[in-house]
């Protein structure tokens, strides 16, 4: 949320920008809710907070400018200062540790897996979303706001105040973990996960 | 990244460089490079069978993604709570 008021808007341009631009993303929002916390109640309340502070704050909000990036922001923010605090369970590994650990940005670019597209395309929704929400919640977010909500490297960085060369190499490293999942579900379905197959020649 | 001159049309089992390239395809599939990268993965694509194989596991898995993890049905009450608790702060 940026600090600068730009101005004041009169209550019915509230009403417009909170109609027209903001409620149209609840939808988004609740998935997202949904996926970082796996409970309903902690995602409606996720999503109540962000759109109260929405209004709350609606003179910051620059009319024409990507509402949903901006509510999504504020959504990911009120995760990290007030549901993870409350939250009972205990804290995860999280994205400083797990970057500090990988030293940072720089990443080289390796395939890491012998994964099939056909046995990918084969695979229930269930399997594919259990993957993904078995990611640590970082590397999960920036899946989701990439791949489901088709955020580009630049929104993403403003949601998550990190670096564009810090998205990259997060989803990188994301898509990575995916595709290990994927393969272990690959392998105890008996989907043939070997890269020499008949397709090669 | 190298660029491969082979007459024949055949593609190359091997990828000389092979962290760029991979870096590149993911660039051009979340849609990073726009138009310059549609050439780029033409020839790619054509010439590059571990480039070949690796773009189309990664857009199977986007595809996936996006496809099958379905959206969580948004309780109905929400919306019309929101709104409630708004009118309650005008």
């Amino acid at each position: 949320m940026s600090e600068v008021q730009r101005r004041k808007y009169s209550q019915e341009e509230k009403n417009a920008i909170f109609d027209g631009e903001f409620m149209p993303h609840i939808d988004s929002m609740y998935n997202f809710g949904y996926r970082l916390t796996f409970d309903e109640d902690d995602a409606k309340d996720l999503v109540q907070d962000t759109y109260l502070k929405a209004y709350r704050f609606i003179n910051s909000f620059e009319q024409g400018t990507n509402a949903k990036a901006w509510l999504f922001r504020i959504l990911k923010n009120s995760f990290i200062n007030e549901y993870r605090k409350k939250s009972k369970q205990p804290t995860k590994v999280d994205y400083q540790e797990v970057e500090t650990y990988y030293n940072s940005d720089d990443v080289h670019y390796q395939s890491t897996s012998d994964l099939r597209a056909e046995s990918v395309k084969d695979m229930l929704g269930d399997e594919i979303s259990n993957a993904l929400n078995s990611l640590a919640v970082d590397f999960r977010t920036v899946i989701i706001l990439c791949d489901l909500e088709g955020f580009t490297y630049e929104e993403m960085a403003k949601i998550l105040d990190i670096p564009i060369g810090t998205v990259r190499s997060r989803l990188h490293r994301a898509r990575n973990l995916l595709k290990e999942k994927l393969q272990g579900y690959a392998q105890n379905m008996g989907y043939n996960t070997d890269s020499t197959d008949e397709e090669d020649e | 990244m190298e660029m491969n001159d082979n007459p024949s049309g055949e593609k190359k089992m091997q990828c000389s460089d092979e962290s760029k390239c991979l870096e590149l395809l993911e660039s051009i599939l979340d849609g990073e490079l726009q138009d310059s990268g549609k050439e780029i993965l033409k020839e790619k694509l054509a010439k590059c069978q571990p480039c070949f194989e690796h773009y189309h596991l990664e857009q199977a898995i986007r595809d996936v993604l996006k496809t099958k993890c379905t959206k969580q049905a948004v309780p109905t009450e929400l919306a019309d709570c929101i709104r409630q608790k708004i009118q309650d702060i005008k």
